[in-house]
């Protein structure tokens, strides 16, 4: 036990007791969110499905679809403050920075539990009882979990539709640009960053902030998102007029000029780059939150 | 042993520690007194590794506190003057975080639950404040910490408990600890802490054992005023009053009357135990 950066037995014990903690602080939530949200949906719809065509029919994939994505995003808001937001006071705060566990097994932990296990038990309970509910009343439709996987599967024969689309309307050219896109969009990089670029903004306002966490966070993300937004619209603006250029206002000019521009071609990997650097600086903030924290 | 040097700690504009110099020895239970906003609280933080020190260091057993070392945090144990509720039961609270101190022992924490006469079933979050305290006192020393810190551990206990406080201390605690105990009720701590720290603004006014603060000063409970005395307050039968002590003759030493004495007398009092 004499490793005072990371110790595996001792980062065990840590994690486990992180796991404890939050399922005292959040396991409630995390069920109402994750339970209570397909069924209320359920229940709503075919009430009213009920009422107005006289018809017991539950809510399409649609609207489910729609429903699933708003309890993740309230899942991923709520559930740092619940479990974290407490070292930013006394009282919890200095008990937590003098647990003897090191600042790299607390930090780990923390990003572990914010950015996959609670996302990814909302998500399986969730889609859980959306299969359940599928299941026994066939109104609804495709449940969600084969309904993604559907969507895959698809992405995956998407080659093979570009493929088919040559000499059609796109040249061998932009058939493989296109296929590259596709190829790039199939990395699950690239939705594992994406995830992690949502959590972690909301993990750093819950140990930034000392009130107010959620509301400042916000803040925080729309006055980022205003200044980024300033800065990238004109050259946006301008990349947009250059693949209408030229075109004489024809659809399938744009189209080629899409697949001509060096900006297009690598638009997967520049937001894969760009999420993965965001990530970086959100999970240094974190860090250096951490290690400076006193009381 | 615990090393502070020449430590300065300072709130923006506002100085609260200076050029603090002392050393705490094994085995022994610190008093650390001194009014409101002296630093008390500040100093034990700092002991503790929740402040870094602005001026001088702290070296404990090698280690500075502020680095925060598993290896160190695990032999020391902060009790801060405001608990948390958790969401849970006493002795899930203990079974859950008690493995990561070495030294923690499950027993020891339900037999000092028993004599706080607190149920370690009962969850924290529904338990009154006293009881909350009594719960972290019980599991500070079930941890068996070398280095124990308590910033004013017996605000929010009822009488009986007090006297449980003091009884759970010089029974559970290791021989070789040092343990500092931060308090305004000097009386709650009589008979178990030895040596006194007094702290003034940005100084140490005092850091003496008992039997050295017997030795120089004479505590009198006679009704009979002495006008050489430097503290004297009238008490229920009778005065207590304080004066040098140049007959050598022993004298049970009151900490208020002490405390007193020296906030009335600093520099005398400084020039006393500092030859």
């Amino acid at each position: 036990m004499k490793n005072d950066i990371f110790n595996f037995r001792r980062f065990g014990k840590y994690f486990a007791t992180d796991l404890r903690i939050c399922r005292a602080n959040y396991g409630l939530s995390l069920m109402t969110i994750s339970l209570l949200t397909p069924l209320v949906l359920y229940v709503i719809v075919a009430t009213i499905n009920q009422i107005m065509h006289n018809t017991w029919d539950g809510p399409d994939i649609g609207l489910r679809v729609f429903a699933f994505a708003v309890a993740m995003i309230c899942m991923v808001v709520t559930m740092p403050v619940k479990c974290y937001g407490k070292i930013t006071e006394k009282q919890y705060g200095s008990f937590w920075l003098t647990l003897p566990a090191s600042r790299l097994e607390k930090f780990i932990s923390m990003i572990l539990m914010t950015c996959i296990i609670v996302p990814v038990s909302g998500a399986l309970l969730y889609l859980g009882l959306d299969a359940l509910i599928c299941a026994f009343d066939h109104t609804c439709g495709q449940n969600l979990f084969a309904g993604g996987l559907d969507l895959l599967q698809k992405m995956g024969e998407a080659n093979e539709v570009t493929l088919n689309l040559i000499d059609e309307s796109i040249t061998v050219e932009d058939a493989t640009f296109a296929q590259e896109i596709i190829r790039q969009m199939n990395n699950p990089w690239m939705y594992i960053d994406e995830i992690f670029c949502f959590t972690l903004p909301f993990l750093l306002g819950a140990v930034f902030f000392r009130n107010g966490k959620t509301v400042k966070t916000f803040i925080a993300l729309f006055a980022i998102s205003t200044l980024t937004g300033m800065i990238m619209s004109p050259i946006m603006t301008d990349w947009a007029l250059k693949l209408v250029e030229n075109a004489n206002d024809d659809p399938m000019g744009i189209f080629n000029n899409m697949f001509n521009n060096k900006l297009f071609k690598n638009l997967v990997l520049i937001d894969t780059v760009t999420d993965t650097v965001t990530n970086l600086a959100l999970m240094a903030g974190i860090w250096f939150r951490i290690k400076t924290l006193k009381h | 042993m615990i090393t502070i040097k020449d430590l300065g700690f300072s709130y923006g504009d506002v100085p609260v520690l200076k050029n603090i110099t002392m050393n705490l020895e094994e085995g022994r239970i610190y008093g650390l007194l001194g009014g409101n906003g002296v630093g008390k609280t500040t100093l034990l933080t700092l002991l503790c590794g929740l402040k870094k020190p602005q001026l001088g260091s702290i070296d404990i057993d090698g280690y500075a506190p502020y680095d925060r070392k598993p290896t160190f945090l695990a032999d020391q144990y902060y009790l801060s003057d405001e608990v948390a509720a958790m969401n849970m039961k006493a002795a899930d609270y203990a079974a859950n975080y008690g493995k990561f101190w070495t030294g923690f022992d499950m027993g020891k924490f339900n037999e000092v639950m028993n004599v706080f006469e607190v149920d370690a079933q009962q969850k924290m979050n529904k338990m009154s404040f006293g009881q909350l305290k009594k719960t972290y006192i019980a599991f500070a020393l079930a941890c068996n910490t070398k280095y124990l810190f308590m910033d004013e551990p017996t605000n929010g206990l009822d009488i009986p408990s007090k006297a449980q406080f003091r009884k759970a201390v010089t029974r559970y605690t290791r021989e070789d600890s040092v343990i500092l105990i931060s308090t305004h009720q000097v009386r709650d701590l009589e008979n178990i802490i030895d040596p006194i720290i007094i702290l003034d603004r940005q100084d140490v006014l005092l850091n003496a054992s008992v039997a050295e603060v017997s030795e120089r000063l004479y505590f009198d409970y006679t009704s009979e005023r002495n006008p050489d005395a430097l503290y004297c307050e009238m008490i229920p039968g009778g005065n207590i009053q304080v004066y040098l002590n140049q007959t050598g003759e022993d004298s049970k030493v009151n900490l208020e009357a002490l405390f007193n004495t020296v906030h009335q007398h600093k520099e005398l009092i400084k020039g006393i135990f500092n030859k």
